[in-house]
């Protein structure tokens, strides 16, 4: 999933860089305050998320975590998803600082898709409906992934059709565990608070401007 | 609705006990020393290794000088022509590239070993004239230095795993960072809002 140095056409990285970039500047205009704690703890779970491991046959994948990322937050999932896989970089050695925006854009951009998708469906339904879909988002994104993965290789010169089977079939396991895991995730949270799965810009915007009401009274009794 | 919860649950708890801060799916390569060859061994971290994958030898300038096939356990032997720093390089497919470098100067080298055997034998049979005391022949050096490398070998492929080991300072480290600059990213956007009241 995470592709290394080396291994890209120069071309393909410069064209990641600038779409992660894109990606990340949306990201972050979008990104109202009160998401700001869990776009952190989102991050945090993908960046843990490829240290665990589920074996399969002989040998074991690791999780991802990106589609619940995307379904919490939508278009702010490209810097939780940056944030995490640049430290992953540094610190374990997984992809590295030259792909870092093609990972970027190949692992954020499937989670934003399958976040867009399933978001509305999922804040309408009960939670054990909100966690069928969430499985969905979770495999669907680790799909698109994986051919996101195989364009990358194939603009970069090695065959596209081999490359993108190699890397689905390869992932299929992967798809399905993590379809299990978003659906456990998003169960627990439209339990526990479901106010985090609703994407309600309008909320959002009356809440801030309550906030901001409340810090300009503070400051006014403070002077006066 | 029940069964579904402990369902859930298990499944977490499945995955929870599974987890295992060890090593993720990473390509690791190691060349060492062997003698007047070159030992490497290519493969995943979790244990998959590359069976008879090519591997493409470059010098520093990018120059391909030669080309090699891993054995079934991702194992390779190459003997240097040149005597220039090399690069290994083999592609496992879907983005995986192996890559290790060797300095050549830590090879004792075939011409080297000739070398000094031919000034070694002089002198030993010199000493061994004089005194009577056993000398190492060159087969013995041979040998010994046989022994020294397949002792060695276990020792150096823990030193790779060692390397490749994520342990729990480094996630913690990292959490640590998301946190903070999470925290930081926080800390603006709420200046704005005062700023903007």
């Amino acid at each position: 999933m995470h592709i290394v140095d080396g291994a890209l056409a120069p071309e393909v990285l410069i064209g990641g860089g600038i779409l992660a970039v894109s990606g990340l500047a949306l990201g972050l205009r979008k990104l109202p305050i009160d998401k700001i704690p869990a776009t952190g703890v989102l991050s945090a779970t993908f960046f843990v998320a490829s240290l665990i491991h589920v074996p399969v046959g002989p040998s074991s994948v690791h999780l991802i975590m990106s589609g619940l990322a995307g379904i919490v937050l939508g278009w702010t999932a490209f810097p939780a998803l940056f944030v995490g896989l640049l430290l992953q970089a540094v610190f374990f050695g997984f992809g590295g600082l030259t792909v870092l925006g093609v990972n970027t854009v190949n692992i954020a951009f499937p989670a934003v898709v399958a976040g867009l998708m399933f978001r509305a469906v999922i804040a309408r339904s009960n939670p054990v409906g909100a966690a069928i879909w969430g499985g969905f988002a979770g495999a669907l994104s680790i799909a698109l992934t994986t051919i996101f993965v195989a364009i990358s290789l194939g603009l970069s010169g090695e065959g596209f059709v081999p490359a993108a089977k190699l890397v689905f079939f390869a992932h299929i396991p992967i798809m399905a565990i993590e379809g299990f895991v978003s659906a456990a995730a998003v169960y627990l949270i439209s339990k526990v608070k479901p106010a985090l799965l609703q994407s309600d810009h309008e909320e959002t915007a009356l809440r801030m401007q309550v906030a901001a009401q409340r810090t300009k009274q503070a400051r006014e009794v403070q002077n006066g | 609705m029940g069964r579904c919860v402990t369902l859930f649950a298990a499944t977490f708890i499945m995955i929870v006990t599974m987890f295992s801060p060890a090593h993720a799916h990473k390509v690791i390569a190691s060349v060492f020393p062997s003698g007047s060859e070159i030992e490497g061994e290519i493969g995943f971290s979790n244990g998959d290794m590359a069976a008879d994958t090519i591997v493409e030898v470059f010098d520093l300038q990018g120059e391909k000088i030669d080309e090699i096939k891993t054995d079934a356990d991702g194992f390779f032997v190459y003997t240097p022509q040149k005597n220039v720093d090399l690069r290994f390089r083999a592609d496992l497919g879907a983005g995986h590239i192996a890559e290790a470098t060797f300095d050549i100067a830590d090879l004792s080298g075939l011409m080297e070993a000739n070398t000094r055997a031919a000034l070694s034998q002089p002198v030993a049979v010199d000493v061994g004239s004089r005194s009577d005391t056993p000398a190492i022949t060159p087969e013995q050096e041979q040998i010994i230095a046989t022994i020294v490398r397949d002792e060695l070998r276990p020792l150096r492929r823990e030193i790779t795993a060692y390397k490749e080991k994520n342990d729990l300072q480094s996630i913690l480290g990292g959490i640590g960072y998301i946190f903070g600059a999470f925290g930081i990213i926080y800390y603006i956007a709420a200046r704005r809002l005062r700023a903007k009241a």
